[in-house]
């Protein structure tokens, strides 16, 4: 299945990518603090976070083009969609972005997280279930 | 073994032919459902801002009825002030049942980032108050005491915190309304007595002081009589009353009501082409997929394959590629849309409200629908050219 | 069982030009006979085969199969006698790439009008391992030899239990030992079943399988070799 790998590869370079443009820090906004000293705000961390998701990301979809043992791809598919439903959790759980409904963060970055998340784990599954029941040398 | 199973087989058989099937269906579905929900959603929007208002006629200061408009609806505060005397004018005139007089008024700006965004806040007067209190009281027991207030669904109380400070005063936040899509969402509503005192504590308490102007009021709302026409009473109170400008409230919005239509119009436009492209090259590629199956084709009929079967077995190949890639487009925007709501509002300039679940599901069916139909009429002349074909020659290359 | 009276096909080509396949031919094929066409190519053998299936129309003369003209009669009909009583080997490969070979012998079963489940399995199955194929149920077509893929098809004309088995070349792309080998294949069918046979095929070696020879040559049937 060529269309998943590179469907995987182009999601993970967005993953990676549209937080950097989208959290609050690249729209100039940081938090002072009453010290005067400028601080990164949650949404920043989240978008490191999805930086490194996106790396191995990357690599489940590069390597899922090359793969011909359907346990390969299996395995690929499983770490695909536990890594995908990490990039939902980043915003949304374990670090979350502003609590400002009108910041980008809030606005795109963390509904763009959950998009690409959600499409991330469907394809990753739909490569799992398709391992299934396949050959190995059909691709 | 049948037929459902033979146009499995087939679909699977061509990946990139089902592939190509499958997005030029997710398109048209997702395409679809996309417009009607951001175009639903912006009426939906304007309709239910609307009844929230619940005054007939709005009369404000002279030449603030764009700000007004822009306030209602996009929740950027607006400024105007009138006397007080108004309430009274307009209140003598004929046809007019009830006045109530609210004062607008909003936070500070440019508020540092994670904290509150600009509010655009509503004062009314509990005492004449006919349009607030009946959508306050589905939220509330009794009405807002002195402290209290209620805010939009966007208003919330920042972490850590109990309370809402609002030039340093602290408001108790009762309870969120229901989301509208305008911007009522961002607004909060108290009595005219804590706007006064909210004023008078500023000078202490705030950086900078919330004025006031003594004897005057933002707006004046005003509720026609059965018998009496809203437009002669709006005429009246232009005529009657220098310096003011009387807002019939079915006639607002029209800015708003223009650019959805011209949206509209826009997105049909799109839609047309996106769909003929899409349904062209569906079509295409069931004509070629048919043709290099016409020995296929001629050997079924000659197994004993009816002309019928031989086009269902077409036909429900497209239909299971049309469905499962119409589901797909239809649940990636709808998730996209219900996550994008925010920017959807920012960029396009109109309200938004999300379809409730019932009216989704049917919107999803519709669309769903639609994309099927799309599918079947372009596989149509190539899936009924093969079931026509004389079986013998059909064998022949 | 089959009857065909001065019967000439013309096919029309692109234009004015018409090509006489069939010329004023005319045979009796009685129940149970094993009859061996040879021809040179474009003899007409295959249009002969189509015009006794009904799959085409004479242009002239009747066609009889069990005293009925199939070609006259309503899709619905006509579909359903071909499915019930003939069984089909093409003269190019004919099994369907996305089934595989269990699936491939189960397709006339698709088309019939009762559903019989387990037993036509059991019968695919068994049908199967009478061609030789008993390790090969599940494989699709392009992982099977030529001379396999043939063999699935035989299996495949005879689900339904024909009456009549019509084989257009069924050995073309075959070696010669294959060749015998499926050429002994129809003789132990025809054996055992009873079931009336016109097979075609281009090599005269051949022609000691059937009980009976017809030749054909620019159409007619001639007791010549050309
Ligand atoms: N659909 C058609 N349109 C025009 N001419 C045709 C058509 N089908 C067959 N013919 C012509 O009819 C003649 C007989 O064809 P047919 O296929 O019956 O021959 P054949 O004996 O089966 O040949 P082969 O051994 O090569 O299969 C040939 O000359 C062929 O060109
Ligand atoms: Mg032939």
């Amino acid at each position: 299945m060529k269309v998943a790998a590179v469907a995987i590869v182009a999601l993970a370079i967005l993953i990676a990518i549209i937080p950097i443009f989208s959290d609050c820090e690249s729209q100039g906004r940081t938090l002072t603090l009453e010290n005067g000293r400028q601080v990164s705000m949650k949404c920043h961390w989240t978008a490191r976070a999805e930086l490194a998701l996106g790396v191995p990301l990357l690599a489940v979809g590069g390597l899922l083009a090359f793969s011909r043992r359907k346990e390969t791809r299996r395995n690929l598919g499983i770490m695909g969609a536990v890594l995908g439903a990490v990039v939902i959790l980043m915003p949304t759980a374990l670090i979350g972005v502003c609590v400002n409904p009108d910041m980008p963060c809030v606005g795109i970055m963390k509904p763009a997280l959950i998009l690409l998340g959600v499409l991330m784990v469907a394809i990753n599954l739909a490569v799992v279930v398709r391992s299934l029941g396949q050959e190995d040398e059909a691709a | 073994m049948h037929v459902i199973r033979l146009a499995i087989r087939n679909a699977a058989g061509n990946s990139f032919r089902s592939w190509m099937v499958f997005f030029c269906a997710a398109l048209m579905a997702g395409f679809v459902i996309s417009a009607t929900l951001v175009i639903r959603g912006a009426d939906d929007s304007l309709r239910l801002a609307l009844e929230r208002l619940g005054a007939d006629i709005i009369v404000i200061p002279e030449g603030h009825e764009r700000r007004l408009e822009s306030a209602l609806l996009m929740g950027i505060p607006v400024h105007c002030w009138m006397p007080d005397i108004i309430v009274d004018e307009v209140a003598a005139l004929p046809g007019v049942v009830a006045v109530s007089p609210q004062i607008y008024l909003s936070t500070l700006r440019g508020a540092i980032c994670c904290s509150l965004p600009e509010l655009f806040l509503i004062a009314y007067d509990p005492a004449t108050d006919f349009t607030i209190r009946p959508w306050l009281e589905l939220n509330l027991d009794a009405g807002l005491a002195l402290g209290e207030t209620v805010g939009g669904s966007f208003v919330y109380v920042p972490a850590g915190e109990d309370k809402l400070l609002v030039y340093g005063y602290e408001l108790d936040l009762k309870a969120n309304l229901e989301p509208t899509g305008t911007g009522l969402d961002q607004s909060l509503f108290f009595t005219l007595e804590t706007a006064y005192d909210i004023a008078r504590l500023s000078d202490e308490y705030a950086v900078k002081v919330m004025d006031i102007p003594p004897r005057t009021v933002s707006s004046v709302l005003v509720k026609v009589g059965r018998d009496a026409d809203v437009h002669q009473v709006a005429q009246l109170i232009e005529a009657e009353i220098p310096g003011v400008t009387p807002l019939e409230t079915n006639k607002l919005f029209k800015d708003q009501r223009e650019q959805i239509l011209s949206l509209l119009h826009s997105v049909v436009a799109l839609l047309v082409i996106t769909w003929l492209l899409a349904m062209a090259l569906i079509a295409v590629v069931f004509s070629l997929a048919v043709n290099e199956r016409r020995r296929q084709m001629g050997v079924m009929r000659a197994l004993g394959a009816r002309r019928g079967t031989v086009l269902q077995s077409v036909l429900i190949e497209a239909w299971l590629l049309a469905l499962s890639g119409g589901l797909a487009g239809i649940g990636v925007s709808t998730l996209a849309i219900s996550l994008f709501q925010r920017a959807i509002i920012a960029v396009m300039n109109v309200p938004f409200l999300f379809p409730p679940p019932l009216r989704l599901a049917g919107l999803s069916f519709g669309a769903l629908a639609m994309a099927l139909s799309g599918v079947t009429l372009a596989v149509l002349v190539p899936a009924v050219r093969i079931s026509l074909q004389d079986p013998a020659m059909s064998m022949r290359e | 069982m089959i009857s065909l009276q001065n019967v000439s096909k013309t096919y029309s080509v692109r234009g004015d030009s018409s090509v006489l396949a069939v010329r004023n031919l005319t045979m009796q094929v009685e129940k149970g006979e094993f009859v061996i066409i040879t021809g040179r190519s474009g003899s007409g053998k295959t249009t002969l085969l189509s015009l006794v299936a009904g799959l085409t129309w004479p242009t002239s003369g009747q066609v009889l199969l069990d005293g009925i003209e199939v070609w006259r009669l309503a899709d619905k009909e006509q579909s359903l006698l071909r499915n019930k009583k003939i069984g089909f080997v093409f003269q190019f490969p004919s099994l369907l790439p996305t089934l595989t070979s269990v699936e491939n012998v189960l397709l006339p079963t698709m088309f019939g009008d009762k559903v019989k489940g387990d037993r036509s399995r059991d019968r695919a199955v068994m049908l199967l391992e009478q061609v030789g194929l008993n390790d090969k149920l599940r494989s699709y077509p392009r992982q099977l030899s030529g001379g396999q893929q043939q063999r699935v098809v035989i299996a495949r004309a005879l689900m339904n239990e024909p009456q009549l088995l019509l084989a257009d070349e069924p050995t073309s792309d075959l070696d010669e030992l294959t060749e015998h080998e499926i050429m002994a294949l129809f003789r132990n069918i025809h054996a055992l079943t009873g079931v009336t046979v016109l097979l075609v095929t281009h090599s005269n070696d051949l022609a000691g399988y059937g009980t009976r020879l017809i030749r054909m040559a620019g159409g007619a049937i001639t007791d010549l070799d050309d």
